[in-house]
């Protein structure tokens, strides 16, 4: 099973160039977050280099500090990298727990059907289209003190129904193949259909609802530290773009604190839209006309 | 035998037609009506289902923000222990804070219904907190309502070209430029804008939403100043939603093209921009409206950052500094107004559907 798996993605990858990219970018992305603590060593040469005075504030970019130095004399490269892993932690967090979440919601919902369904997609549909940033400010700004698992658990209340929308609509569509009515006929149980048959044709489904909710969990967090809302003790790329706006870092020509942040992020929603968009279109084909959206 | 079957489906038939009550039987005959009269209907639980998940939300929030206004209102009035019970209770009254939570739920719901009123405002006792509202609204509509109308109209337009031309060099300049900046949020644009056309360049204001030497009224002066002070915003929302546009339009019309119907049109000789406009196009922009209307909760979010950052009038910048300072019948007034008026647009649109889309019949 995890060798068919493995050899599905495969296949996948090699028929999408575009999915190929998003990956080899996240790919890349994920590696400089999980060798973070040692470029952090490697800049600080023995010492913290994102530590408070470490350096002489305001430093400009040199082949000392690559990024220079911010407010508090912390080297921004450093920093930049650091917050990069707490940026992807987050997504991580609240996109696997957004995921579970709208899998199961979406099974029981498209699987089940009837009242069960109605209920549970006008609730989907309610969170999906109602603003929920102003509640996810709320709860954050009342929320003091959370740590960075907190943010990320609250952060996928909302993110949540994505997750669920995109898999609920194949759910529905599955379930009418031929190949599940064999299996409902030879009195396979309902758990049994949903884990064998069901779940391997979702998994480009599950990836594109983990990737969407990934997105909007990082977006989210960046929006709550750009209005200094953010979970206190931990530095995301959100953070280093509110302390060089409110700084005013680029008049004092530390551009690399705002530019490169606002970049890499940049990246990182590109990188996963073309995982999401790239799984969507090698996929479709064999959907379109059947799901009905 | 079988010569009996026919007249007894006739009687079915007439039996079925006659005896049901009479507005059955007229909603049976308008399926527009009955179709609207339905879509009203779910409108109304989804517009109460959100609201009262709304107030149940903020009620139930951990870190009690009521707790703090009464001990905010216990620092600032306790003058005696006596006068001060009464105080507050004469607070939490007005307020609505009295009882518990499922009576301030119906006080709340009554309130809201019945009157339009959401409680008085806590930073600007004792306006009410929709005349705080009401009086960002039209920022907010009118920033949101001409940015997200001209993204989707541009969007919608340049993505049909790029799915009808797919292949060729500007139609994938497009798509991969949409594909990497359409879920990029607003306000990383909008910190763009701001260094370039407002510290580097000095062209445009980066604060507010017209000069304030200008007396606001429907003067020629005000409105070109309200135009100047919403270009950035405006634009920042503009760039980021025509690029998603693109991108969803693109993937609409791609499986259209291999549609019999335009190549019959193609064999019958029409212009190949015909063929786009008439027949390609509309297929594609319809569903495109609903998915604005979907849209509009979301753009709201991003708009919430934008008009921050701009220190913009409206109900995003109310917003955020009703959260600041703890005025929570503000915070649920804007978030209730979100909630309104997004499921409004939706139900317009959804309503308006069926005189766009001549195949649309709403039958079940």
């Amino acid at each position: 099973m995890p060798m068919r798996i493995l050899r599905a993605v495969l296949r996948t990858i090699r028929n999408s160039r575009r999915l190929a990219m998003g990956l080899v970018i996240l790919g890349v992305l994920v590696l400089v977050a999980l060798f973070s603590p040692l470029i952090a060593k490697a800049i600080g040469g023995g010492q913290d280099p994102i530590e408070l005075a470490a350096y002489d504030k305001w430093q400009v970019p040199g082949p000392s500090h690559l990024l220079g130095t911010d407010q508090f004399g912390r080297d921004v490269f450093a920093m930049v990298v650091k917050a990069l892993a707490v940026s992807l932690q987050i997504g991580a967090i609240a996109g696997v727990i957004s995921t579970v979440v709208g899998v199961i919601v979406a099974f029981v919902a498209g699987y089940k059907g009837g009242w069960i369904d109605n209920v549970l997609s006008t609730f989907t549909g309610i969170l999906l289209v109602i603003p929920t940033f102003p509640l996810l400010i709320a709860l954050s700004a009342y929320a003091k003190n959370v740590s960075l698992f907190q943010v990320g658990v609250m952060i996928s209340i909302f993110a949540w129904p994505f997750a669920a929308k995109t898999i609920r609509s194949q759910v529905l569509s599955l379930r009418t193949r031929p190949y599940v009515d064999l299996a409902r006929v030879s009195k396979a149980r309902d758990l049994e259909i949903i884990t064998t048959e069901l779940l391997p044709n979702l998994l480009p489904f599950i990836g594109v609802g983990f990737a969407s909710s990934a997105l909007g969990a990082i977006f989210g967090l960046v929006g709550l530290e750009i209005i200094g809302l953010g979970p206190g003790g931990v530095i995301d790329l959100g953070q280093i773009i509110y302390s060089a706006i409110s700084t005013g870092a680029l008049t004092l020509g530390a551009w690399p604190m705002f530019v490169v942040p606002v970049g890499l992020l940049t990246l990182l929603f590109a990188a996963l839209n073309m995982v999401n968009i790239g799984l969507e279109e090698v996929y479709n084909p064999r959907l379109r006309g059947v799901a009905g959206e | 035998m079988t010569a009996d079957a026919p007249p007894a489906v006739a009687v079915d038939k007439s039996q079925d037609s006659a005896p049901i009550s009479g507005v059955r039987a007229w909603l049976s005959r308008h399926p527009l009506a009955a179709y609207a009269l339905r879509r009203f209907g779910l409108y109304l639980i989804e517009l109460w289902g959100a609201l009262t998940i709304a107030f149940f939300f903020f009620r139930l929030m951990p870190g009690d923000p009521i707790q703090t206004l009464i001990q905010t209102l216990q620092q600032n009035y306790i003058y005696n222990a006596q006068a001060s019970a009464e105080i507050i209770a004469r607070y939490k009254h007005e307020f609505g804070l009295d009882g518990n939570l499922l009576t301030q739920y119906v006080v709340y719901m009554q309130k809201l219904v019945l009157h339009g009123d959401l409680g008085p405002s806590l930073i600007n006792y004792p306006t009410p907190a929709q005349t705080v509202i009401l009086r960002a609204l039209p920022w907010t509509i009118g920033l949101l309502g001409i940015a997200s109308v001209l993204s989707w109209v541009l969007g919608v337009v340049i993505g049909a070209i790029a799915g009808w031309r797919r292949g060729k060099l500007g139609s994938s300049i497009a798509t991969n430029l949409s594909i990497a900046l359409s879920h990029v949020p607003y306000f990383f644009v909008a910190l763009i804008l701001v260094y370039i056309f407002a510290y580097s360049m000095g062209v445009l204001p980066a604060r507010s939403a017209y000069d304030s030497n200008i007396n606001p009224g429907i003067s020629l002066a005000f409105i070109g100043s309200v135009l100047k002070y919403g270009l950035l915003p405006g634009l920042s929302i503009v760039i980021i939603g025509t690029f998603s546009w693109i991108l969803s339009t693109r993937m609409l019309m791609v499986p259209i093209l291999g549609e019999d119907y335009l190549v019959y049109a193609e064999a019958k000789g029409l212009k190949s921009w015909r063929i786009l406009t008439r027949y390609a196009l509309r297929n594609c922009y319809l569903p495109q409206i609903t998915a604005f209307g979907i849209s509009l909760g979301f753009i709201f979010n991003g708009n919430v950052l934008v008009e921050q950052l701009f220190n913009y009038p409206g109900l995003g910048t109310t917003l955020v500094t009703a959260i600041q300072q703890l005025d929570f019948n503000t915070i649920l007034g804007v978030t209730d107004m979100a909630i309104f008026s997004v499921l409004t647009a939706v139900l317009l649109l959804d309503l308006l559907l069926p005189l766009l889309d001549p195949r649309v019949k709403y039958w079940k």
